[in-house]
C-alpha cells in the first residue's frame, strides 16, 4: 500500500481558465445549434473537465455520470412535470373559470416549493453518486422529502423573520445535507463543536441586511447622475423638442441601477457568504478529520463578481465558466486537519440510481458545473 | 512499468508493476496478479494528466499510470486514446440532437401554426368567452370606460353593421364596438368579437372614413378568426420554449401575452389578409378607401419623424405602412360620400370627453363628396347603444 504522505496542499483545482473557457464556448455553440437539447452533454463534459482537475491528496476526482442519464431524466420529467405544468399554466387559465384556475395555480406553487427543494436534493444525490475518488463512490443517503419539507419550513421562518432566520436556515440545510453525505461507506458528520452553529455569522448578516436599502439608494443616485451627465453631454436628447424623451435614457438609468445594485449587494453580502462557507466547512468531519476553508471577503467578492459578469454578459451560456471560478476558489482554499483512515473506508453501499436531475433541469437548478 | 492500483474496496492505492501485452495488461501486486483485456478496459480520466484505467462494468478498480509512462499503452491499445473513450460524444449524437431539436421546432413553430385555423374554428364559444374575459381584464387594466360614449358607440356600431353586410362574419350580433379612454391610439378585436377603439385613435383620425377603414380591418380579423389562431400559435411557441429550453416561465408569459394588449399583434399574412378584406368591405359599402391611405401616409410620416416607437401599435406591424397605403390608394374612388354625417362625426369625436380633440380638430376637408348624408345602410343594426347581454352599458 502506498504510504499516505501529508501533501502541502491536500485539495487543489488545477483547471486553467482558458482551457475551461474553450469547452464552455464549444458547449455554448452546440447548445444554441441544438436549441438547448445539447445541454445534457454540455453539463456532463463540463463536470468531467472540472472534476478531473480537482486533486485530493494528489489523485483526481472522477465524474462518472453520462449525458444519456440526464437526458433520460429530462424525458421522464416531460409527462410527470411538464404535462401537468402545461395544463396549469396554459390550458387552465384559458379554459377554466378564473377562480378555479387561480386555485389550481396556487395549489401547483404550493407543491412546487417543496418539490424544488427535493429536486435539489436528488440532484445532489445524483452528482455525489457519480463522483469517485480512487474508485470509491460518494453518495447521499436520507430522504429528499424530509429535506424538502424541512427546507420549506425554514423558508417560511425566513419570510416571517424578514430574513433574519437565514443564517440558521443555511446551517440547518447544510447539516441535513452533510449528515447524509457519504464517502464510500464512511459518513460525513456535521459536528457540534460546543459553540453556536451560527457563530460569527450574525454581524456579517446584519451588514448585508441593512445594506440592501442603502445599495438601492446609492445605485439610484449613481444611475441618475450618469443619466444626467449623458443628457448634459447631449447624448440622450430627443431628435426634436416635441419628440418624447429618448427611451435610451430610461434604459441607461435602468442598466446602471441594476449594475450598481448587483455590485453593492455582492460587496455587502460577501462577508456573510465567506463567513458562512468557512463556518460550514469547519463543522464537517470525515472519520475524525476536520476541514478548514479560508474564504476571504474581498477575494470572494471579486470571484463572485467575475462569475456574475460572465453569466450575465453571456446570457447564461457561459455560466459554467463562472461556476468553475467559484469551485476553483473554494477547492484551493480548503484544508484538512488530520487524516481519515483511507484504508478503512470501503466501497459505498448507497444505491446509485439510474437517472437523475430531470426535475433539477426543469427548475434550472444547475447552470452546468454542479452543486457538489 | 510501475503503476498504482486501487482495488475498489478501500480508498487507498497499492504500488504495482504492469506488463502490457498484445491485447491485455497484467498487473502484479505483491504475490497476486490480475489480467485486464483492453476490450474490458475504459478510461477513467479525461486526458488532462496521467492515464487512469477502469473496467467495464465498473468494479471500482483503477490503474494509475504516470503521465510519462503511457507511450507503450498508447502503442498497444490506441483505442483507449480516442476522443470517444475520453468521454466526448460522437458526431452522430450531435447530428441526431440537431435533427431532433429542429424537428421539434418544426412541429411547434410550423405545424401548430398550420393547424391553428382548424383548431381555432372548433374552440367552443364558452371557452372563447373565458379567454375574452382575460383579454377584457387586460383592457380594463390600461383603459377607462367612457360614460359619455353610448351615442358615439351606437353610431360606430351602425357603421360596423353596414360594413359587415357583405362579410362572412358568422355571428354578427356578437360584434360590438366599445370606445375606451386610453393614452395610446389603437383599435383591436377581442376573442368575443368585440372591437375596442381608443379615444386617441379617434383623435388621430382627420375624417370619419379613416376610422371606418380601421373598423373594416378589425372586422376582417374577426371574420377570419385571426384572434384565436394567433392565440394557438402563441401557446404552441410557449410550450415549445418551456419544454425544450427547460424551466417554466418565459413560454408561459409568451402564451398569456397573446391574450393581452401587448400580444395583440398578428402575423404578416394575417395583417395583409385583414387589409385586403377590409378594403373589400369599404368598397362594397361605397366608402372611399383613399382616406385609409391618407391615414397610413400620416403614420409613415410620423414614423419617419419620431421613429417606430412613436407609431400606433395598430400600424407598427408588418407589412410596411407605405405598402399598405399604396394598396388602399389603388382602390380609392373619388366622389363617394363620407361614411358618417358631420353631426355623427362630431358625436363620435366628443366621446370620452373629446373637448380637447374638438379644439385641435383639423378644418373639414374640401373637395370631397357632400358630407351631410352618409352612405346608405346595407343592413339594419341593432338599435340602442348597448351590446345584448351587456351590463352597465359595458360589454362582457
Amino acid at each position: 500500500m502506498t504510504a499516505e504522505a501529508a501533501p502541502e496542499q491536500p485539495f487543489k483545482q488545477e483547471g486553467r481558465f482558458f482551457n475551461v473557457a474553450g469547452l464552455a464556448l464549444r458547449n455554448a455553440g452546440l447548445t444554441l445549434l441544438t436549441l438547448t437539447l445539447y445541454r445534457f452533454w454540455a453539463r456532463t463534459a463540463m463536470r468531467r473537465r472540472v472534476w478531473s482537475r480537482i486533486r485530493t491528496m494528489g489523485d483526481p476526482l472522477e465524474y462518472t455520470g453520462s449525458a444519456w442519464e440526464l437526458f433520460r431524466g429530462f424525458l421522464i420529467s416531460l409527462p410527470t412535470f411538464f404535462l401537468p405544468a402545461a395544463f396549469v399554466f396554459y390550458i387552465a387559465p384559458l379554459l377554466m373559470d378564473p377562480v378555479s384556475a387561480s386555485w389550481l395555480g396556487i395549489g401547483f406553487y404550493l407543491v412546487v416549493v417543496p418539490l424544488m427543494a427535493a429536486a435539489r436534493y436528488w440532484m445532489r444525490r445524483y452528482q455525489l453518486s457519480r463522483t469517485r475518488w480512487r474508485g470509491i463512490r460518494l453518495g447521499l443517503a436520507g430522504s429528499a422529502w424530509n429535506f424538502a419539507f424541512a427546507s420549506w419550513g425554514w423558508s417560511i421562518l425566513q419570510s416571517l423573520s424578514l430574513g433574519w432566520y437565514t443564517p440558521a436556515a443555511r446551517i440547518n440545510r447544510a447539516r441535513l445535507l452533510w449528515d447524509n453525505a457519504r464517502f464510500g461507506d464512511q459518513p460525513f458528520n456535521f459536528v457540534d463543536d460546543g459553540e453556536s452553529p451560527q457563530k460569527g455569522l450574525w454581524w456579517p448578516f446584519a451588514m448585508g441586511w441593512f445594506a440592501f436599502p442603502l445599495a438601492c439608494l446609492v445605485a439610484f443616485m449613481i444611475a441618475t447622475a450618469v443619466a444626467a451627465g449623458l443628457i448634459g453631454a447631449g447624448m440622450l436628447t430627443p431628435a426634436t423638442p416635441e419628440a418624447p424623451m429618448n427611451p435610451a435614457a430610461n434604459i441607461v438609468i435602468g442598466v446602471v441601477m441594476i449594475v450598481f445594485v448587483l455590485l453593492l449587494m455582492l460587496l455587502f453580502w460577501a462577508p456573510y457568504n465567506a463567513a458562512a462557507m468557512n463556518r460550514i466547512a469547519s463543522l464537517i468531519e470525515l472519520d475524525g478529520a476536520r476541514f478548514r476553508l479560508k474564504a476571504k471577503t474581498f477575494s470572494w467578492f471579486f470571484v463572485s463578481l467575475a462569475s456574475w459578469l460572465i453569466t450575465i454578459f453571456s446570457l447564461t451560456l457561459l455560466a459554467p465558466l463562472g461556476g468553475f471560478l467559484r469551485v476553483r476558489y473554494v477547492i484551493n482554499r480548503l484544508e484538512i486537519i488530520g487524516s481519515p483512515r483511507f484504508a478503512e473506508i470501503g466501497q459505498s453501499i448507497v444505491p446509485e440510481g439510474k437517472s437523475g436531475e430531470g426535475l433539477g433541469d426543469a427548475f434550472d437548478l444547475d447552470m452546468g458545473v454542479g452543486i457538489v | 512499468m510501475r503503476v498504482r492500483y486501487a482495488d475498489g474496496r478501500a480508498a487507498v492505492t497499492h504500488d504495482a508493476t504492469c506488463e502490457i501485452g498484445e491485447d491485455a495488461l497484467t498487473l502484479r501486486i505483491g504475490e497476486t496478479s490480475h489480467t485486464w483485456t483492453f476490450a474490458e478496459s475504459r478510461r477513467a480520466d479525461d486526458g488532462a494528466s496521467g492515464v487512469i484505467l477502469k473496467r467495464k462494468p465498473d468494479t471500482g478498480e483503477r490503474i494509475f499510470f504516470a503521465p510519462d509512462d503511457t507511450a507503450e499503452l498508447r502503442a498497444r491499445a490506441p483505442e483507449l486514446f480516442t476522443a470517444r473513450t475520453l468521454g466526448r460524444e460522437g458526431r452522430g449524437v450531435v447530428i441526431g440532437l440537431v435533427a431532433a431539436a429542429w424537428s421539434l421546432a418544426g412541429v411547434f413553430l410550423v405545424g401548430v401554426p398550420m393547424l391553428a385555423a382548424p383548431i381555432a374554428d372548433h374552440i367552443p364559444s364558452r371557452y372563447r368567452d373565458q379567454i375574452a374575459d382575460i383579454s377584457w381584464s387586460q383592457v380594463d387594466a390600461v383603459t377607462n370606460y367612457c360614460d359619455d360614449s353610448d351615442e358615439a358607440a351606437r353610431i360606430l356600431n351602425d357603421l360596423t353593421y353596414r360594413l359587415m353586410a357583405t362579410s362572412n362574419v358568422p355571428q354578427r350580433e356578437q360584434v360590438w364596438v366599445t370606445i375606451v379612454d386610453a393614452p395610446f391610439p389603437n383599435a383591436f378585436a377581442l376573442p368575443d368579437n368585440s372591437i375596442v377603439v381608443t379615444d386617441d385613435l379617434i383623435a388621430l383620425a382627420e375624417n370619419p372614413d379613416e376610422l371606418t377603414g380601421v373598423l373594416a380591418h378589425e372586422i376582417a380579423h374577426i371574420e377570419h378568426n385571426h384572434i384565436m389562431k394567433n392565440l394557438i400559435r402563441h401557446v404552441g411557441v410557449g410550450i415549445f420554449f418551456d419544454v425544450v429550453v427547460g424551466g417554466a416561465g418565459a413560454g408561459q408569459a409568451l402564451a398569456l401575452a397573446s391574450v393581452n394588449l401587448a400580444g395583440l399583434s398578428y402575423s404578416r399574412d394575417d395583417e395583409s389578409d385583414a387589409d385586403r378584406r377590409g378594403l373589400d368591405y369599404l368598397d362594397a359599402a361605397g366608402i372611399d378607401t383613399g382616406a385609409l391611405a391618407r391615414l397610413f401616409d400620416r403614420f409613415a410620416e410620423q414614423a419617419q419623424e419620431h421613429g417606430a416607437a412613436g407609431m400606433p401599435t395598430l400600424f407598427s406591424s408588418h407589412p410596411a405602412t407605405a405598402e399598405r397605403a399604396a394598396a388602399a390608394r389603388a382602390r380609392a374612388r373619388a366622389g363617394r360620400r363620407p361614411s358618417l354625417t358631420d353631426a355623427e362625426w362630431q358625436v363620435v369625436r366628443a366621446a370620452c370627453g373629446g373637448g380637447l380633440r374638438n379644439q385641435i380638430a383639423p378644418e373639414p376637408e374640401t373637395g370631397t363628396a357632400p358630407a351631410q348624408q352618409p352612405a346608405p345602410a346595407a343592413e339594419q343594426p341593432l338599435a340602442g347603444g348597448e351590446k345584448p347581454g351587456a351590463e352597465d352599458g359595458k360589454p362582457k
